[in-house]
């Protein structure tokens, strides 16, 4: 096992030093940025020179640039992310609830999606050859492949505009004003605005956990192991659960690595259903020049993704014995 | 495998095993109706993105489409004179529609290729050589993989004007670590077999034996990301142009979606939203089906990211 603690810790210190890297890229993105907030603010009228020197004071925008950069990265990696420079309130309120907005929607369609894609693709993996098979992966292909924006934009025209089921856009009615995340996600109206996203970012997950599931169960099915259940006179349906359960490392790895993906995979979608989450709040951010918010929202992103990867490497080595603990990733 | 001790014979051992893959790969896709279907479209779309510019009517951005009256045709269904409609701003649909196809093609095509390549050689190299040079390039591409594509990508177009071929390289130098790894991966098989280590042992150079006995062998590999590398750079194209991050000088089908859904005419006007949504849609499922059936016959490791 010591084998397997020497790779833990190399693991753990390759993601420490992505993500040191990570956020100095950020940094050095963001300040070849030309033009900053407070341009607009002068040619509207709002601030004169002098008060924008003292913000940049307050924000050290004006120190030299490694000072800058130390303070940043002290601050980023304690997740102090300052003050959003446009709603002049800290990044962390801004981002919390959309932060919170975006995993509502997202990890209950991904758990939906791994469990039910999976199933139906242990299922035409073994019956392979199927008409079922043929047609589940015409249509998850055409859902994995086509941009997430297009299958929502249909979708709306569909179930909003075409037959008036669900309202197209937001998570709440204009009016409601709940207080408090249980108030705002326990309510019918909630659940009117969720369904059709939550539908979308379910079938577009939905063919990667299919064809993973179909694969691994295609490959096990001529394996020796099988043989030998059948040997042991193993019924059909016993012998599917031993091949499902041989195919569970990749969709486990896959479901870890997804999830840390979740936050930039849909800010498409987050953009055509209006949906207040954190992926719509970087493009508007970004948009609006408000730097720290952008900062701390890539950063967010980037260390989730960061963090998913070592945990799929972890789960692989893990639970595959066969991987060795030296050398690379596990894909 | 055989193990023939001349280098030539080897080599043309191995391009013929190649040419006997590909024919395989041939007859499959003639055998398999979804890919035949995926390769007409694909075909479709290559001669759109050839000559659609030249069969579009009208100019799609220049010209206002006009009513008998004289007046400026604003989001009319299709008639006509405009058989695919008009936009709310009196263009021509169906010249956008055609004219788009080129910067989609343009993207779609070079960013796969740019993909696949950079792939396929860090991929090589990496599994090659293994070691210091594989422990760096997989750092690399571990980097790629945690800097979150989207965002970085408006985070660069933010301060340098959007042109397709900045875009194309933006999604390329994001993209290479797919197929980076899956090469890798298969590189890593094919390095212990007898084969190679016997071109090595009669004393053939690293970059021959990695160029002219491992490469032939993961190069469907490299072929399949390449075409996936294809969808994934048109669908990326798309996003980023949707998001208001395109090429302001063309029309490209994400273009004309952002168009639409910006002027808040997706509720009635589906005529401006189909022609590009299917285009798109069409193109990245087809590819999607003929790397299906390709990889029945590979076989790589599968793995699938979007």
């Amino acid at each position: 096992m010591s084998d397997f603690r020497r790779f833990l810790v190399k693991r753990f210190a390759i993601a420490a030093a992505l993500t040191l890297i990570a956020v100095s890229i950020i940094f050095v993105v963001l300040r070849m940025l030309p033009g900053s907030p407070f341009e607009a603010l002068i040619t509207a009228g709002n601030l004169s020179e002098e008060q924008v020197n003292e913000i940049m004071g307050i924000y050290g925008l004006n120190k030299p640039l490694w000072q800058q950069y130390l303070s940043y990265l002290k601050s980023i990696l304690t997740f102090q992310f300052g003050y959003s420079i446009l709603r002049s309130r800290p990044v962390w309120e801004v981002l919390e609830p959309k932060l919170v907005n975006t995993l509502v929607l997202l990890v209950p369609a991904l758990v939906t999606t791994a469990i039910l894609s999976s199933l139906l693709g242990m299922y035409v993996g073994w019956n392979r050859g199927g008409k079922l098979e043929k047609a589940s992966i015409i249509v998850t292909t055409f859902l994995r492949s086509t941009p997430v924006f297009i299958t929502a934009i249909i979708f709306v025209i569909l179930f909003s505009y075409t037959f008036g089921l669900v309202p197209a856009f937001g998570m709440r009615e204009v009016t409601a004003s709940p207080t408090g995340y249980l108030d705002t996600y326990l309510s019918t109206d909630f659940l009117h605005h969720y369904i059709l996203p939550f539908s979308v970012a379910v079938l577009y997950y939905s063919g990667d956990f299919l064809l993973l599931a179909r694969n691994g169960v295609v490959e096990k099915k001529g394996s020796e192991f099988l043989k030998l259940h059948r040997a042991k006179g193993l019924s059909e349906f016993e012998q599917l659960a031993r091949a499902g359960r041989n195919s569970m490392l990749p969709i486990l790895t896959y479901f870890a690595l997804r999830l840390g993906m979740i936050f930039q995979g849909l800010i498409l979608l987050e953009v055509v259903f209006a949906w207040p989450g954190i992926g719509r709040a970087l493009v508007l951010a970004i948009q609006q020049q408000d730097y720290p918010l952008v900062q701390a929202a890539v950063f967010i992103m980037a260390l989730a993704v960061i963090i998913a990867n070592l945990l799929a490497d972890v789960l692989y080595a893990y639970f595959d014995p066969t991987v060795s603990t030296s050398g690379g990733g596990a894909a | 495998m055989s193990t023939d001790t001349t280098n030539g014979a080897v080599i043309f051992e191995r391009i013929d095993t190649w040419r006997t893959i590909l024919k395989d790969q041939f007859d499959f896709i003639r055998r398999d109706n979804l890919a035949l279907v995926g390769v007409i479209i694909v075909a479709t779309f290559v001669f759109l993105g050839l000559f659609g510019p030249m069969l579009a009517p009208h100019n799609p951005i220049e010209h206002d489409m006009k009513t008998e009256e004289g007046s400026i045709m604003r989001l009319s269904s299709p008639n006509a004179k405009a058989p695919l409609g008009t936009t709310a701003y009196g263009k021509d649909i169906l010249s956008q529609f055609l004219a788009g196809a080129r910067p989609t093609l343009i993207v779609g095509l070079f960013g796969g290729l740019g993909t696949g390549a950079i792939g396929f050689l860090v991929g090589l190299v990496s599994g090659y050589y293994g070691g210091g040079v594989d422990e760096v390039l997989m750092r690399l591409t571990d980097l790629t993989f945690s800097l979150p594509f989207m965002p970085m990508a408006l985070l660069l177009l933010t301060f340098v004007t959007p042109n397709i071929w900045l875009i194309t390289l933006i999604i390329a130098g994001f993209l290479w670590k797919m197929p980076a790894r899956v090469v890798r991966s298969e590189v890593l098989s094919v390095r212990e077999r007898t084969f190679v280590k016997s071109a090595r042992a009669s004393g053939a150079s690293n970059l021959r034996t990695m160029f002219f006995h491992v490469a032939p062998n993961v190069l469907p590999i490299g072929f399949l990301y390449t075409a996936y590398g294809v969808a994934w750079s048109i669908a990326a194209q798309a996003s980023l142009a949707f998001l208001g991050f395109g090429d302001p000088t063309m029309t490209s089908w994400g273009r004309m979606l952002r168009m639409v859904f910006d002027s808040g005419n997706i509720r009635i006007a589906w005529w401006w939203v189909f022609p590009p949504a299917l285009g798109i849609a069409a193109i990245t499922t087809s590819v999607f089906l003929i790397g299906r059936a390709y990889e029945e016959v590979i076989n790589p490791e599968i793995e699938i990211e979007s």
